[in-house]
């Protein structure tokens, strides 16, 4: 994979200072605040953190699928001279799943359970690919039904599916996880967009049917030239599969670079932290974990968010919020600790 | 790398096993007539024999649907079994009636996967532990209050935290509560059924690090189900790797994973993402599905997935072979493919 990628490339997708809040009992929750990154073609970036740090938030507000009635989001989401957060609905449906689309974490409840999977795929190829089928049709000389079908069976053995005919006869129950999944992302993959965002896509399969799924995305990256973003709390798959990985805590990005710096040279204490913590084959020892728990949004600490939890809290961390400082090449952080004079505090891992 | 070496706390103290599993058998039903005999059973528990010993944290390892749960809840007599018998310190509890089995209930105890499911959102985490407290003869009625005082500090809660709701703590805090509640019975044995999928990866080690220290604390045997091969060394000292209802690897954690003696547990090591980038893995290198636990293929369950596989594998079923002192394989060709180093990392 190309990881010494120039930054000066034109990126596919670019977030700046997006903010997200809900309306809660409680008030307003700052979800998200101020969270910058982009997305370059053909590259896998991981948005990785706890639970609760704005991971899905962040991808759902890309394609502003957030309810309006509860949350309000600011900034900017640039794709292709378009502000995604200021389209129409009518001009976002254009986007959503023609040219950006997503994958989620639980498959089965992802997919309607009450058409089979046939009905489902037939529906999209017609709203994606009308050229396609008309070609085919013309190719075989077949019906519309038959080429559709043509068409799905190719698709569905892309991601790796054999025995479509039973598999197109099926309801979402009567096919296992990991299937699924695949048939999700052949969905996703129908109109081959530009971006697909995978919002925990292997969190619910095991780690077997996750190997070949994260090897599917590999190959979808490389084969189709789409750019995925991947979200996992999995550092794991963030290390095998993805270029670079942006890590988050409690609704910003703390540290964004190349994925052999930040495992090599982690500099934000969070994400030090949780390297840490990752449990590693062939390790005997006990894990280290980061003493304390994600802040609560709807009151969340001054400054630097994670100053309650960090073992090198400065005075300025309490007052004001770090700012994105580059330590490196295309190896940005937020923390005060590289503010002036960058100095990475390693870690044995 | 050198043969796997048994650990000294196995040899220096004969083990005693407080659980004991021979031939055990759990079976549903799956299209049971009004009228006749049944004529598909799910074979989640197929013929299992397994010791667990008196101290030990055991691990069990399998995809989903292999039958890991069903045979902790078995083990626990949560579910009706169908053949086999089953030792707790020395009594056979097989076969015993609910009111029989009342004395047992306290000493083993289970902690579920997902704490906000498993504790009742009505009651305070008080009457949460009080509920379980009732079986604890051992403590009077009237000390209930200062018992789940004690009980929360051994999970590092503290007593303002007695009056809360579950939905009112963290995904970490209601494990934690979860095992409390385990606790509260002085329980000999704890079944940790994916106890801690649930949760990230930093509130994880934190719930680890607690159960070890209670483990020591306390003396207790754990089993600790899971399916996430990582974490196994963390907590465990020996595992066991389960397939289709049967075990087919039960071996040292550290021999297991830098030397798998089953094709299935190379496979399973090799399928999970290594949080290392320059250490990049050929993914997904296991075909095909896991299969159906109504009709598991003749012989070896793994047979038609393994790469080693010969024509005795589809035909016989292989019998456990004893590698170390409480370790054993179930493969036809463990010795060959042990010799030829086919199992190791390249």
């Amino acid at each position: 994979m190309d990881n010494t990628r120039t930054m000066t490339e034109h990126p596919m997708l670019q977030i700046k200072n997006l903010a997200v809040d809900f309306n809660t009992a409680r008030g307003q929750a700052h979800i998200l605040e101020g969270v910058d990154f982009e997305l370059f073609p053909k590259e896998i970036l991981a948005l990785v953190g706890e639970t609760g740090s704005g991971k899905s938030v962040t991808a759902k507000s890309i394609l502003c699928l957030l309810p309006k009635s509860l949350s309000q989001s600011t900034g900017e989401v640039w794709f292709k001279k378009d502000n995604l957060l200021t389209l129409s609905n009518g001009k976002l449906q254009k986007i959503r799943g023609h040219q950006i689309s997503m994958v989620f974490q639980n498959p089965q409840s992802s997919i309607n359970p009450v058409f089979t999977l046939g009905e489902q795929i037939s529906r999209l190829i017609r709203l994606y690919l009308p050229d396609q089928i008309e070609s085919v049709m013309k190719l075989n000389n077949c019906s519309r039904k038959k080429a559709i079908d043509t068409i799905a069976e190719e698709r569905l053995n892309e991601v790796g599916l054999t025995d479509v005919q039973r598999l197109l006869k099926s309801y979402a129950g009567q096919v296992s996880g990991g299937m699924a999944q695949r048939y999700r992302i052949a969905l996703a993959l129908l109109s081959s967009p530009k971006i697909l965002i995978a919002d925990e896509a292997t969190s619910a399969l095991d780690v077997t049917v996750q190997a070949h799924i994260l090897k599917l995305m590999r190959e979808i990256c490389q084969k189709k030239k789409t750019a995925i973003l991947f979200i996992t709390h999995d550092l794991g798959i963030a290390a095998q599969i993805c270029n670079r990985v942006a890590v988050m805590y409690s609704g910003r990005i703390v540290e964004i670079a190349p994925t052999e710096d930040i495992f090599k040279t982690p500099y934000h204490p969070y994400t030090q932290g949780l390297l840490k913590a990752v449990p590693k084959l062939g390790q005997k020892e006990a894990l280290a974990y980061v003493p304390g728990m994600i802040p609560d949004l709807a009151n969340p600490p001054k400054g630097c968010r994670f100053h309650p939890r960090c073992t090198y809290t400065m005075d300025v961390c309490r007052r004001r919020k770090p700012p994105m400082t580059a330590v490196g090449l295309s190896h940005r952080v937020a923390c005060f600790l590289y503010d002036n004079h960058p100095k990475p505090r390693k870690v044995e891992i | 790398m050198s043969a796997p070496s048994t650990t000294t706390a196995h040899a220096a103290s004969m083990p005693r096993p407080l659980i004991s599993l021979d031939r055990l058998h759990a079976w549903f039903a799956y299209d049971k007539p009004f009228w006749g005999k049944v004529k598909t059973w799910i074979k989640p528990v197929n013929n299992i024999s397994l010791d667990i010993i008196q101290g030990e944290c055991l691990g069990l390892v399998g995809e989903s649907g292999c039958g890991k749960s069903t045979l902790g809840r078995a083990i626990l007599r949560l579910t009706p079994l169908t053949s086999g018998t089953i030792q707790f310190q020395g009594h056979p509890i097989e076969s015993l009636n609910a009111s029989a089995l009342k004395p047992f209930r306290p000493k083993m105890q289970m902690v579920f996967q997902d704490p906000k499911a498993s504790l009742n959102p009505r009651m305070n985490v008080l009457n949460i532990l009080k509920e379980a407290l009732v079986l604890n003869r051992e403590v009077d009625p009237e000390h209930h209050l200062e018992e789940s005082v004690r009980l929360l500090s051994l999970v590092d809660l503290r007593p303002e935290h007695l009056f809360r709701f579950p939905r009112e703590f963290s995904g970490g805090q209601q494990q934690r509560i979860s095992i409390a509640r385990a606790l509260a019975t002085n329980p000999r044995f704890i079944v940790f059924d994916e106890a801690t999928s649930a949760l990230d990866v930093s509130v994880q080690a934190q719930v680890i690090s607690l159960m070890k220290t209670l483990q020591h604390q306390l003396s207790l045997t754990y089993l600790f189900i899971s399916h996430d091969l990582s974490i196994m060394e963390q907590v465990c000292a020996r595992v066991a790797v389960m397939y289709a209802g049967q075990i087919v690897e039960v071996q040292d954690s550290t021999a297991l994973f830098n030397a798998p003696r089953h094709p299935y547990t190379k496979a399973l090591k090799d399928a999970v993402p290594i949080a290392d980038p320059l250490h990049k893995k050929d993914l997904g290198v296991l075909k095909g599905e896991v299969p159906k636990l109504s009709s598991p293929p003749k012989g070896c369950h793994f047979h038609p997935r393994c790469d080693f596989r010969q024509d005795l594998c589809q035909e016989q079923e292989p019998a456990p072979c004893e590698t170390d002192p409480n370790s054993w394989v179930k493969c036809h060709f463990h010795e060959q493919l042990w010799k030829q180093g086919a199992l190791k990392d390249h």
